[in-house]
């Protein structure tokens, strides 16, 4: 009885042609050429078509895209044929106003008693989401992918070495630099090999800094020399940082080693610099103090006959100071770009012999001066001056004993040399190079040639800043020549 | 360990040639593209009463050994066609009636422009000398269309068609049909099915035609999309000697869907 309710109560609600048109997918039957002769109101819905365009005026086909066609027919339709039933094909719909939609397709044939097709019933399921979701994961993943290539390019750009480690400190990755600077394959690198490539002296300091910072999680920043591929040691700046978890753990570091090689070595002159220059200006200084004392002794006998000599003397210490703290200035100008070059017409000739002046009075030097005494030369006379005296006053200092100097200077096409030659000792050619270079100095120790060491350098920028170039022609024993040049032309520099 | 083979019956293998039938007059038949040759079994045993017919694999379907697949050999219909003409000469056949579908028909001319002494007769069923649209030219597809299947293929191959073969293959009445399914659509690697399938569809052989000499016929379908009306007119007015037969079937199978017409059509010719 029950049974029969039942039934009686399915044919109430369950009317087959309801059930066909509003079933959440789509059904279809057409020809074995695809003409439409069935299909439901779901799908029409999708496709937004009437029924009565698409019954026997539409085929399958037409609403495939042309990829989705061309599958259609090479694939879908030879396969129905043979087996009789297609399953689960993922194709892509064109609705009426042109736009997609995506649908799971499955198809059973119709076959007469011939075994030939009559007609094929089709279901379809739109799967639009899930092919949005595949979509952008696929995008996602091509998105990473090429992220992570960028990131790969820069780290290995840059000119620094880049590692990371593991909370432990294991290193997992290096760039290429790193593998470049230790020779390194695979990009395989091991914490006890950059231990053993620092430089004995800085181990020590930084495994005791480097552990203390793995276990605090603090920023690492620290100088030490590593060790390239070469044997050569270079100083580099290591610096690692920690990088946290939302739960505040450390999940790795980053770090970098920036060459600082340069900077380390300039600092160290420098500080070589420093000293020389406190040296240097003590010496006179500590005369002036003494010479002061004797002054002050001497105030009550303010006619002492000794008085002028020390006077001259504390006026010579002080200018001996303060011409060393003019050239400490000028340097610092220099490093800061602040020389300033005045420029007019000058007589050179005239410039020439006034710098030779104290040569000739105070010293054993006999000077010769060659060259065009009408000749008008544009450039800053002070600073032109202070080169020549520079020049002069290096060969009196070097070459004591030369007894000679010729101040010559000739015209070129586009230039004017002068050149400063004395017939001293000369100068090793090894040393030539490094001439001009800020705080160099010959090294040969002794009073005798105390200075700064700043004096060609000054020249050399002097010069420079005229558009100039200087230079050095030296024979050892027979004489050295230090020359520089000025460029013709006003409007060249 | 692979086995070292007599070069004769490492190509057979190579190809999973198979020999069947009676008869002097052989007839080789060639698959299409995304099929293997038991695409040919709705037809072929219309002829092996009186033809001894001989049925292969392009390397990469079917079952063919699909280690032998190189890239730079198979990267335009060259390497296929010097695939043919291996299996002729490892089987010493002479005056062949070659039967070529889709993109094999083009397969077939070039072999047969290479070495006419091997063939007789030549049936092109849905040939198409160059799918792209070119100027004056209707191959019936634009670039586009082509990348869409492409990507089409891709999803078809690595979404869902591992879904597909179980079910086909409880075909109860005619198990055969599931074997044929499995491998047809899922035994191709899907590498190889992607590269034939670019050199398949930009391929160009339009200036092939004219240098064939041997005796062609073009089955020509009803509302073919992959080689349209056009195309099989083109391969017609383009080809020395060749008869063309426009069949009732539709689509660009006429083989699997409409055996009957296309036995009827090629036997006509032979």
């Amino acid at each position: 009885m029950a049974k029969e309710k039942t039934k009686e109560l399915l044919t109430h609600v369950i009317d087959p042609e309801t059930l066909y048109d509003q079933a959440p997918c789509g059904y279809v039957t057409f020809k074995p050429d695809g003409s439409i002769i069935k299909i439901n109101q779901t799908l029409l819905n999708w496709l937004n078509y009437p029924a009565e365009e698409v019954l026997y005026k539409k085929k399958f086909g037409d609403f495939l895209s042309k990829g989705g066609h061309i599958h259609y027919e090479m694939f879908f339709r030879p396969m129905l044929n043979v087996s009789g039933s297609v399953k689960e094909l993922s194709y892509e719909l064109q609705t009426r106003q042109g736009t997609h939609f995506h649908v799971l397709f499955g198809a059973v044939a119709l076959k007469n008693k011939n075994g030939q097709i009559v007609a094929v019933n089709a279901i379809l399921t739109d799967n639009t989401d899930r092919k949005r979701y595949e979509q952008e994961l696929l995008s996602a993943r091509k998105q990473a992918e090429k992220e992570k290539l960028n990131l790969q390019f820069l780290a290995d750009l840059t000119p620094d070495l880049i590692w990371t480690s593991t909370p432990d400190g294991t290193i997992d990755y290096i760039n290429a630099r790193f593998a470049d600077y230790f020779q390194v394959s695979e990009r395989m690198f091991t914490q006890e090999k950059f231990l053993s490539s620092i430089h004995p002296d800085d181990q020590t300091e930084f495994q005791t800094t480097w552990a203390e910072k793995l276990d605090h999680g603090d920023v690492l920043s620290h100088d030490l020399r590593l060790r390239n591929y070469r044997g050569e040691y270079r100083w580099h700046l290591v610096k690692s940082v920690p990088h946290y978890n939302d739960q505040r753990e450390i999940v790795k570091w980053f770090g970098s080693c920036t060459d600082i090689n340069e900077h380390k070595l300039a600092l160290t002159k420098k500080d070589e610099f420093i000293s020389v220059a406190s040296h240097e200006l003590k010496t006179p200084l500590t005369s002036l103090i003494g010479i002061l004392q004797v002054l002050e002794n001497l105030k009550s006998t303010p006619s002492s006959p000794m008085l002028g000599d020390f006077i001259d003397r504390a006026n010579k210490n002080a200018k001996k100071i303060n011409s060393l703290v003019g050239e400490l200035l000028n340097v610092g100008q220099l490093t800061a770009g602040q020389l300033r070059i005045n420029k007019e017409y000058f007589n050179l000739y005239e410039l020439i012999e006034n710098c030779c002046q104290y040569v000739r009075t105070e010293h054993v030097f006999q000077v010769t001066i060659n060259g065009n005494p009408e000749l008008q030369v544009y450039g800053d006379a002070g600073r032109i001056e202070q080169v020549i005296v520079n020049y002069i006053n290096n060969a009196v200092k070097y070459a004591r004993n030369s007894g000679q100097l010729i101040i010559s200077f000739d015209e070129h096409i586009e230039y004017i040399k002068v050149a400063v030659t004395d017939n001293g000792p000369g100068i090793p050619e090894e040393k030539i190079p490094f001439l001009f270079d800020r705080f160099y100095r010959v090294d040969t120790g002794g009073s005798q040639y105390a200075g700064l060491g700043l004096g060609l350098y000054i020249c050399a920028e002097i010069v420079k800043k005229h558009g100039g170039q200087v230079g050095v022609d030296s024979v050892l024993g027979q004489g050295s020549s230090f020359w520089f040049t000025l460029p013709i032309s006003p409007d060249q520099h | 360990m692979a086995v070292q083979l007599h070069p004769m019956e490492s190509i057979l293998k190579r190809n999973n040639v198979n020999v069947i039938g009676n008869g002097d007059q052989v007839m080789l038949f060639a698959h299409g593209f995304g099929c293997d040759q038991r695409s040919w079994q709705f037809v072929v045993d219309a002829f092996t009463d009186d033809y001894r017919v001989v049925l292969f694999d392009y390397v990469g379907s079917g079952k063919s050994d699909l280690s032998q697949y190189s890239s730079a050999k198979y990267g335009c219909l060259d390497g296929y066609a010097q695939d043919i003409l291996e299996v002729c000469e490892a089987l010493s056949l002479r005056d062949v009636i070659f039967v070529g579908h889709s993109v094999s028909a083009m397969i077939g001319a070039l072999a047969a422009v290479q070495n006419p002494e091997y063939f007789k007769k030549l049936v092109f069923i849905g040939p198409s000398p160059r799918y792209l649209n070119d100027e004056g030219y209707t191959g019936g597809f634009e670039r586009a269309d082509l990348e869409s299947l492409f990507e089409f293929m891709d999803s078809n191959y690595l979404g869902w068609s591992s879904t597909m073969a179980p079910a086909i293959m409880g075909n109860a009445d005619r198990p055969e049909l599931g074997a044929f399914l499995t491998n047809s659509f899922c035994a191709t690697d899907p590498e190889v099915a992607r590269e034939f399938a670019r050199v398949t569809f930009f391929s160009d052989n339009r200036a092939d035609l004219a240098k064939l000499t041997i005796e062609s016929l073009t089955l020509q379908c009803d509302e073919d999309i992959i080689a349209p009306l056009a195309v099989g007119e083109y391969v017609h007015s383009h080809t020395p000697k060749n008869e063309l037969v426009i069949l009732k079937a539709t689509g660009h199978c006429p083989h699997i869907s409409e055996p009957v017409e296309t036995i009827k059509a090629i036997k006509a010719f032979i």
